[in-house]
């Protein structure tokens, strides 16, 4: 069962300190995040789309009249092709789908390499814990992407939304505008002195594509272990780096708290006053060195807070195309 | 009286540059903000591919002014500092007018506020100190004597007047770092933990010297131990203030708590903000 040391660890957490192991009820402000299925499409229709989980579970939902589909660009929801791996923002109990993403992936990480002339490749290093990955910038993209990353040289950060075709990346849009300083000379929080604020810290939410972790080593159980990848969750930046190994964690330029893997965290997209809770159940050590603000509603205080797996994100609002949300985080 | 102030005024001079190329070289070592170097002093005056070499450049003078203070017996020695200072007057004021935003860097990152009439008030002072030291020949190591004894402190209060540096020290003092963002090694947390009383409580029942699980939320570090009965002592230590304090329990196979330590679970209830 997935986050299974981490629920372990809040009881007895709880036990010790005396409080409820539970997750703090939601406010009344809050409401409830929308129900997300993923899977792997295994026919489309206009009418209907039927999927298979990562259980192996059959599912089939009704593709609403007002429905959009992304696919490296906007598509009928009927043209996306079998076998596609999406994520649907589904209403009324998880029956009827109202935005669908297919295929879509995000490429967060340090530039190691640009190669090509026309279309780029480009090789990343996407943390400790998470793959290094070689991807493409096509050429036809590769104006937008320069626009926002005009330091493709090693050292420095970048942050697209892609595709994912037939096992290849290709970027498609520029997640966010890229850092001028390069990813190991990370500004200091701006506000180290302003107080510990437990009760939240706002800042910009984005999401990751945290399924790909469990292929990799050294993540603990804790980072629940199940077949198909982390489809809930969060990873988180300040984490220490003795308990954790993640080696690049505890790097972050929102003045965040220490947690740990398997803390509770409430996260509300501040743009919409959808909440959750959700564990941390990995290291973002990309995600702090990013001191970006999310402009959705607002503009967000500097710095991320959170990485969002891709479902949790959908749930609490999000649109995978835009990269973030403004966000505040509470425990929860 | 003249050449009283003027030794008074010597280990000043010889402390405030030693300080400021310390200061400095450590900003330059440490380059954690790009650009920061850029905003601070005169390497604001020049292109950012010179600020880390103008950096260097300037602690070096002042190492180089602090020592010949203090053994070479020339008059050059003892009037280039003055020169020093009246040019870093000079340059602030111009700072002050061309770059508004721009900090004094004097000590290096931690003067980075907009450069005001403190600091080059500051400046200024200084420059009168050198100018006197210069002009009354004192040289050699310093001396501090009854006479100028006062003079050195009021020389000092002068300089802490004109420093707003101070203000930053004063509410890092008054608003540390919450405990919460200060990185603690586990280590330490452990032994804390092994000098306290619940420690030595349930050290008899442990089956192993190192915790089979430990994490940190917040302020509080936990620590799982193997007990015997199949059970668990969970030690939670605060990592917060110079006595922590340390909380135990044990809990058994099936989540139950067994036992707790005397504070008993109702009064732990009480003072423990549900937050972590």
């Amino acid at each position: 069962m997935p986050y299974r040391a981490g629920e372990r660890r809040r009881k007895l957490a709880a036990a010790v300190l005396g409080r409820d192991p539970g997750p703090a009820p939601r406010s009344p402000e809050e409401t409830e995040p929308f129900d997300v299925v993923s899977g792997d499409i295994l026919d489309v229709s206009p009418h209907l789309i039927i999927l298979e989980t990562a259980d192996g579970e059959q599912r089939r939902l009704v593709i609403a009249p007002w429905a959009t589909a992304w696919r490296g660009g906007a598509v009928a929801p009927a043209d996306l092709p079998a076998g596609a791996r999406v994520v649907v923002r589904a209403l009324r109990g998880g029956t009827v789908a109202e935005r669908i993403w297919a295929d879509i992936t995000r490429i967060t990480g340090v530039i190691r390499e640009v190669g090509g002339r026309r279309d780029l490749t480009v090789e990343l290093d996407c943390g400790p814990h998470r793959r290094e990955r070689s991807i493409v910038v096509p050429y036809r993209s590769s104006g937008r992407i320069r626009v926002r990353h005009p330091k493709l040289e090693p050292g420095y950060l970048f942050d697209a939304i892609g595709l994912l075709d037939q096992g290849t990346s290709f970027a498609h849009l520029p997640a966010t505008s890229q850092p001028p300083y390069r990813a190991a000379a990370v500004p200091p929080p701006s506000v180290a002195y302003g107080g510990g604020d437990a009760a939240g810290v706002s800042g910009s939410a984005v999401w990751a594509d945290l399924a790909d972790l469990p292929d990799l080593p050294d993540l603990p159980d804790l980072a629940g272990l199940a077949e198909g990848g982390i489809t809930e969750g969060v990873a988180y930046p300040m984490l220490e780096r003795e308990d954790t190994g993640c080696d690049d964690a505890g790097v972050s330029c929102a003045g965040l708290p220490y947690l740990a893997l398997g803390s509770l965290l409430r996260v509300r997209n501040v743009c919409d006053g959808r909440a959750n809770t959700l564990p941390i159940v990995a290291c973002g050590c990309l995600a702090g060195r990013f001191c970006d603000r999310c402009l959705e509603c607002g503009t967000s205080p500097r710095g991320r807070i959170v990485e969002l797996a891709a479902c949790s994100y959908v749930a609490l609002g999000g649109d995978l195309t835009k990269g973030c949300f403004n966000a505040r985080v509470g425990l929860g | 009286m003249l050449s009283t102030i003027a030794a008074a005024a010597l280990p000043i001079l010889v402390v405030t540059l030693a300080l400021g190329g310390v200061a400095k070289l450590a900003t330059v070592g440490r380059d954690t903000s790009p650009g920061a170097l850029a905003r601070l002093g005169p390497a604001v005056l020049m292109p950012e591919r010179f600020a880390r070499s103008a950096m260097i450049a300037c602690s070096l003078v002042e190492f180089v002014l602090a020592t010949g203070l203090l053994v070479v017996d020339h008059p050059v020695a003892r009037w280039l500092p003055g020169v020093f200072f009246a040019l870093a007057t000079y340059v602030l004021w111009d700072l002050r007018r061309r770059r508004p935003d721009a900090g004094c860097g004097c000590f290096g990152d931690v003067s980075d506020a907009p450069v005001g009439l403190r600091s080059i008030g500051r400046a200024a002072a200084l420059t009168v100190m050198a100018a006197l030291v210069g002009a009354d020949g004192v040289t050699g190591l310093p001396r501090v004597t009854v006479e100028t004894a006062p003079w050195i402190g009021g020389g000092l209060a002068l300089l802490l007047a004109c420093s707003p540096e101070i203000d930053g020290v004063v509410s890092r003092l008054r608003r540390r770092v919450p405990c919460e963002q200060r990185p603690m090694p586990p280590a330490r947390a452990l032994s804390r933990l092994r000098g306290s009383a619940e420690w030595r409580a349930h050290a008899g029942s442990l089956l192993a010297d190192e915790p089979s699980d430990m994490w940190r939320e917040l302020c509080w570090r936990f620590f799982v131990f193997p007990a015997r009965g199949d059970a668990e002592v969970v030690f939670a230590v605060d990592l917060g203030g110079r006595r922590p304090a340390v909380r135990a329990v044990v809990v058994g196979a099936d989540g139950r708590i067994a036992g707790s330590d005397d504070h008993g679970d109702a009064s732990l209830r009480e003072s423990t903000p549900v937050s972590a």
